[in-house]
This record gives C-alpha cells, sequence and structure tokens, in this order.
C-alpha cells in the first residue's frame, strides 16, 4: 500500500509542477496523448488467465523545455489495465517513460543522461546489434511503436568529429527485455517442455530474476559511425547480457532462468541504391559463460547477419524485404545435449525472412501496413497486421491483428501461437 | 522572280527560327532567374512555417515546423533541416533532405519517440509532403533544366506584369504534362502557377496570397496550393524569416537530426 501512496504524490506532483510552470515559463511546453486499447484473443486453448490481451487506458504527459544550450524532456504514462485483477490496486500503472537532459559540452560533444530510450542499427524489426531493451508484451498487443522499446536509464555521450562519430552508453542497471509473462500471453516454457500460462496456475508468472546490481553488471554499448560517400557504416561492441533469459543454472529448487553474460561484436552498412535503402549488417554473440557450447543450460555463440532493402514501388507505396542468417558456434555439441533432452532441436543455420508493406491512402490520413516474419528452418511465423486512420489532428482511429503460427512449441514465434488476437485502438492527442 | 521568292522565303525562315532561339533562350533565362528568387535567396535561410491542409469539406489540419535551408551553390545543391512542432502526434519529429539539382535526393527522418534513424529512398518528388496538396518538389523546386520552356504572351496577375511561361518536361513526368507559370517582372517571384495532365485539365494551383520583402529581399510569405481533382487547398504561411543566418553545414547532419540546434527552433 505505502509504494501506492509514493506513485500517487508522485504523479499529483508532476501534475502539479506542469500545471505550475506552464504560466510562468514561456518556454515549458506540455502535451501527449490518452488512449483506449482493446484486444480480444482468438484462441480459445490460450492458457493465461486472460481473456483479453488488451484492456488499458493510458494517459501520457509529454513536458519538454528547450533553452540555448540544452533540452529537458520527460514522458509520464499513467495507465489503467483492466487486464488486471485489481488485488493491491494492481491495474494502476505509472511508467516514467523518459527523463532526460541533453546537452552539448563544447563543439564536438553531446550528452544524453537519465531514462531515455535507445535504438541503433539498420534492421527493420530485426536486432543485431541493437542491444537495448525491447518491450515484446507491448509489440505483440497493438499498442503504438514506440512501446516496442523499453527506456534505460543511462548516461550517453557522443562524440563528433572529421573521423565520424563515437558512442558510448553506460546503463548502470541491466534492463532487460519484457517478453510474455504467462499473465495476458502465453508462451513455451522449456522445463515442462509445453506452451504455459498463468491460467494453469500462478507459478508460470514468468519473471526471471535479473543479475544483482552491481558495478560490473552494468551494460556498456558503444558505436563508431561514419559516411563513406552517400553510404554509413558503422562498427558495434556491446558488453552485457542476453537481453532474454535464455540460460539457465541449477539451484536446490530446480533450473532458474538467467540472463547469460554477452559480448556482442558487429557492423552495418546502409545507404540508398537503386532507387531504394539497402541495409547489410552482421554480429558475433560472444556467450561468455558456455565459449565451447559444453553447458546445454546456456546459449551456445552465434554469427548473425542480415541483408534488406527497401522502395517506394508506387505513390505512397513502399515495400520492404530482409533476410536474416544465424549460424550457431559448436554446433554438434548442441545439437548432442538436445537429442538427450528430447527438446528442439534448431538447425545450424537459422533462417528468417520478413517483408513489410506500407500502403497510404486518402492524402496520408489512411495508412495499411502488413509486416510477416517467417522462417522455414524454424517452420514458424508472425504477421502483424495494422489500419489507421487520422479522423482529425487529434483523433486517430486504429484496428489490427497479431498472428502466430507455427509447427513446434520452443520456436520464437511458434511458442505465440496461442497468443493471436485483434485489437481496436482509439488515440486523442492533445 | 522565282529565285527572289526563294530568297525572301529563307530569310523569312531564317528570321522566324532566331526569333524562336531568342524567345525560348528567354523562357528559360526567365525561369533560371525566378527559381532564383524562390528557392535561392540568400545563402541560408531559416522560417517557421504553418501548413493549414482544407480539405473539400473544410475539414482543417495543421502541421508546424520549422525549416531550415543551405545552399551549396546557387541553382546547385541545398540541404534542408525540418524540425516538427505541431501537431502534437508528431511534435519533435525530424527530417532532413539533401537535394541534389543533377541526381537523386537522400532523405532521412528521426522518430524521437523510438530513437530511430531511418533514411527514406526517395525516387518519387512527386509524393505529397505531410499529407499537403505541396509535393516534395513544390518545397525544395523542380530545376529549371528539367523542362522545356516557352514564352506565352505577357500579362497581368493580381495588378502587377508578369512573363508567362509554359513549361513541359522533357522526359514524361507523372506530376504534371504541362505548367504555366505567372512570372512577376519586377521580383522574378512565380505570383501564380498552373499544373495540367495529359488531357489539358488544370490539376492544381498555386498562388502567392502575400509578398514582403525581408533582409531587403522580396519574399512570399503566405502561398497558397489548391487541388483542383481533390478540391482540397494547402495554405501555408511563413514567419520569422531570415536570410543569411549564417547556419553552418554539420547542422545538416545525423548528430542534429537527433539533437535539434536549440538556438533555432525554440
Amino acid at each position: 500500500m505505502k509504494k501506492i501512496i509514493s506513485n500517487k504524490s508522485l504523479i499529483l506532483i508532476f501534475l502539479l509542477a506542469a500545471v505550475m510552470a506552464a504560466p510562468v515559463r514561456a518556454d515549458l511546453k506540455l502535451d501527449g496523448f490518452m488512449q483506449g486499447l482493446y484486444g480480444g484473443r482468438l484462441d480459445e486453448k490460450n492458457p493465461t488467465s486472460s481473456e483479453q490481451t488488451a484492456n488499458e487506458s493510458r494517459l501520457q504527459l509529454r513536458l519538454e523545455q528547450i533553452n540555448d544550450k540544452s533540452e529537458f524532456f520527460g514522458r509520464l504514462d499513467f495507465t489503467y489495465d483492466g487486464t488486471r485483477d485489481g488485488q493491491n490496486n494492481d491495474n494502476y500503472i505509472w511508467e516514467l517513460r523518459e527523463a532526460y537532459l541533453k546537452t552539448r559540452l563544447g563543439s564536438h560533444i553531446d550528452l544524453k543522461l537519465g531514462r531515455q530510450i535507445m535504438t541503433w542499427g539498420t534492421g527493420d524489426l530485426i536486432f543485431i546489434n541493437d542491444a537495448f531493451a525491447k518491450d515484446y508484451r507491448s509489440f505483440f498487443i497493438g499498442r503504438d511503436d514506440q512501446y516496442l522499446k523499453a527506456p534505460q536509464n543511462a548516461l550517453r555521450m557522443e562524440y563528433y568529429g572529421g573521423i565520424g562519430s563515437v558512442a558510448l552508453i553506460w546503463t548502470p542497471r541491466f534492463e532487460p527485455n519484457r517478453l510474455p509473462d504467462g499473465r495476458t500471453l502465453s508462451y513455451f516454457n522449456p522445463f515442462s517442455g509445453t506452451i504455459v500460462g498463468t491460467g494453469m496456475g500462478e507459478q508460470y508468472y514468468f519473471a526471471p530474476a535479473l543479475p544483482p546490481a552491481k558495478f560490473e553488471n552494468g551494460e556498456w554499448a558503444s558505436r563508431f559511425s561514419r559516411t563513406v560517400g552517400t553510404f554509413n557504416a558503422a562498427l558495434y561492441f556491446y558488453k552485457g547480457f542476453y537481453k532474454n533469459p535464455n540460460g539457465a543454472i541449477m539451484t536446490p529448487e530446480g533450473p532458474m532462468p538467467i540472463f547469460p553474460k554477452l559480448n556482442l561484436y558487429g557492423a552495418s552498412l546502409r545507404g540508398p541504391l537503386a532507387g531504394g535503402i539497402v541495409w547489410l549488417e552482421g554480429g558475433y554473440y560472444d556467450s561468455r559463460q558456455d565459449r565451447g557450447g559444453q553447458n546445454p543450460l546456456m546459449p551456445n555463440s552465434s554469427t548473425s547477419g542480415l541483408a534488406g532493402f527497401e522502395r517506394q514501388i508506387a505513390t505512397n507505396l513502399t515495400v520492404n524485404a530482409q533476410w536474416q542468417v544465424d549460424i550457431m558456434s559448436s554446433y554438434d555439441t548442441y545439437k548432442a545435449q538436445q537429442t538427450g533432452m528430447h527438446a528442439y532441436v534448431r538447425d545450424e543455420v537459422y533462417h528468417l525472412f520478413t517483408s513489410r508493406i506500407t500502403k497510404l491512402l486518402h492524402s496520408e490520413l489512411v495508412t495499411v501496413s502488413g509486416f510477416v516474419f517467417y522462417s522455414p528452418t524454424d517452420e514458424d511465423l508472425y504477421a502483424r497486421l495494422s489500419t489507421e486512420y487520422k479522423y482529425t489532428d487529434q483523433v486517430t482511429f486504429a484496428v489490427g491483428a497479431n498472428i502466430f503460427d507455427g509447427k513446434h512449441d520452443a520456436t520464437s514465434f511458434g511458442q505465440f501461437r496461442r497468443d493471436d488476437n485483434v485489437y481496436l485502438k482509439v488515440t486523442y492527442n492533445y | 522572280m522565282k529565285r527572289y521568292t526563294q530568297i525572301m522565303l529563307l530569310a523569312v525562315m531564317a528570321l522566324l527560327v532566331r526569333n524562336l532561339a531568342v524567345k525560348a533562350q528567354d523562357a528559360t533565362e526567365i525561369m533560371k532567374k525566378s527559381h532564383m528568387a524562390y528557392y535561392y535567396a540568400g545563402n541560408d535561410g531559416a522560417a517557421e512555417v504553418t501548413m493549414r491542409l482544407i480539405d473539400k469539406k473544410g475539414g482543417e489540419r495543421i502541421r508546424e515546423f520549422t525549416m531550415l535551408r543551405i545552399d551549396k551553390a546557387d541553382g546547385g545543391d541545398q540541404k534542408y533541416y525540418t524540425y516538427f512542432k505541431k501537431p502534437s502526434d508528431v511534435s519533435r519529429l525530424t527530417f532532413m533532405v539533401y537535394k541534389s539539382a543533377t541526381g537523386n535526393d537522400q532523405r532521412w527522418i528521426y522518430v524521437p519517440s523510438i530513437d530511430l534513424v531511418k533514411p527514406i529512398s526517395a525516387d518519387d518528388k512527386n509524393s505529397s509532403f505531410v499529407g499537403s496538396d505541396f509535393t516534395y518538389e513544390d518545397v525544395s523546386g523542380r530545376h529549371w533544366t528539367e523542362d522545356n520552356h516557352k514564352s506565352l504572351p505577357d500579362g497581368q496577375i493580381d495588378g502587377k506584369a508578369v512573363y508567362v511561361i509554359e513549361s513541359v518536361p522533357k522526359k514524361p513526368y507523372k506530376g504534371f504534362a504541362k505548367s504555366i507559370s505567372y512570372i512577376d517582372k519586377d521580383t522574378y517571384l512565380p505570383l501564380q502557377e498552373e499544373y495540367f495532365d495529359d488531357k489539358g485539365e488544370m490539376i492544381r494551383r498555386l498562388h502567392a496570397d502575400k509578398i514582403e520583402v525581408i533582409d531587403g529581399i522580396p519574399t512570399v510569405t503566405v502561398r497558397s496550393m489548391e487541388n483542383l481533382k481533390k478540391g482540397s487547398k494547402t495554405i501555408v504561411e511563413f514567419s520569422k524569416i531570415t536570410y543569411n543566418v549564417g547556419l553552418k553545414d554539420d547542422i545538416f547532419t545525423e548528430r542534429y537530426l537527433k539533437t535539434p540546434p536549440h538556438e533555432y527552433i525554440k
């Protein structure tokens, strides 16, 4: 209870500060949106405890102040989540999405300090070198694109000079991906060998423990980027943990999922070609706790590559296609381990194809979009379909669907095949 | 006698051809001067822009942004930087164009809510700018060498004497089959432009609604574009215009795409 009171007072303070400051500081800008999102599932056999994939009302407040040399920006979300049972008022959720200060230090250095959302790399919804936190719980139920990324408390420094730019980001406390946790979306549990959800028991609520909050468990991400002709070339390095809890350790109570240690080295190239944009990206995932692939509970190292091309093929019609390849190191060891455990055995070389089609209609007020992921090696797919109508500058209506399919319970998208859903979303921008 | 007629005919034809050549030269020269006055005023420029998008039922949408421009050479390559302020769902979004006078443009967008920098395939200059009745080409200018120009008899627009120039794209172009420009004889600013499709029907009409002298440079501060096919209209108002600001070239890079030049967008 105490926590909720402090949450409420914080929001009150934020609101009061915003309202009081507005007339005083002409350069302080306040805006945001209100949104209703309602999603129903299409699969009766879903093992979660909620019939709805989404039932939420959201208020986002944005606060911005720009000075000559710096910029403050804050974004606070206050949500009522009707899919939760309301015990301890757990359906009132607030989240500070962003709160940062951006400033220039001399003529070559930019700083961005605080809670922020970060993205880099070239892929369209495929992330090889982008080891910043993603929120698949939001992504799979029709929340806006901005919710695909989860915020991190980070210090970001970027140097810009003649040779290019160098970014260095330190996230003191590891921030994981937000994955389906069994409450509104089911997932594959390797220990029970099936797709599970909280409808089968509260023990299937999935909340893996984070690495301890120690200095050495912070995340470091860096990028060197420069322009080569009309192309942008970049090198990446990341030291931290796999963002998904895809490893485990044995405890007296049984196996416990953990976030294995990771080093990631990569490169990318992107630029205009043949009337469109082409991109190439590659990365080596060094699984630091299982370099030889000996530990069956830890992921093996792997090498990932991506090629993509996007082009506007007709007025207001843009199409892209991507091909990703992931090659597992020490595959024979892995195969022997998995076969012994009667678990799903992936191919040594994993392939993923994606395509996005976006059509703008009616003076760009209507956006019809489809995105499909398909893996011929894992034999699974995920399709995202949506139509959005900007009724006025303030009011937007959207409908959409998230469809999963797969032959195996254990694969990236196959594990969500009980989570098919359709949604309706209404937004009022103010 | 017959020989005399032949000589006369030849002389007349030569005169005609020469006249035509002079006329053609003039028309191209006028369009070039107009292009310079309209799109290349000063070495750089900054302005606050308000676009009112009015649909055929009278419904109105607003787009507000700061626009910065720098010229690499008069009549040559340019760079544009746009920082959106309204509507609120696109506020803080930035957009950058490297306009090439000869080749393909390059465009980038930065979406701050997901910290995403994305190059946009930009071979279609005829697509709408932010959903308005203006195309990308209307904003940054269609190079005068892409069309053949011809002078029509002079005329008057809003009480001002104008050159009337007919332009036909050298290569078939889906944006228009023919356009007629009414160019102010004093300032070389286009006071009106009419675009026609291949059936000779007018599809769009641009009008200069207000002209002011800013930093000594005559400038169209309010312009409107009517889409006669859709029945829609977009009115653009420029305010806080400044020329020769001394914008640095590095503003037009990914660095400023991600963190705007605060002093210009306040």
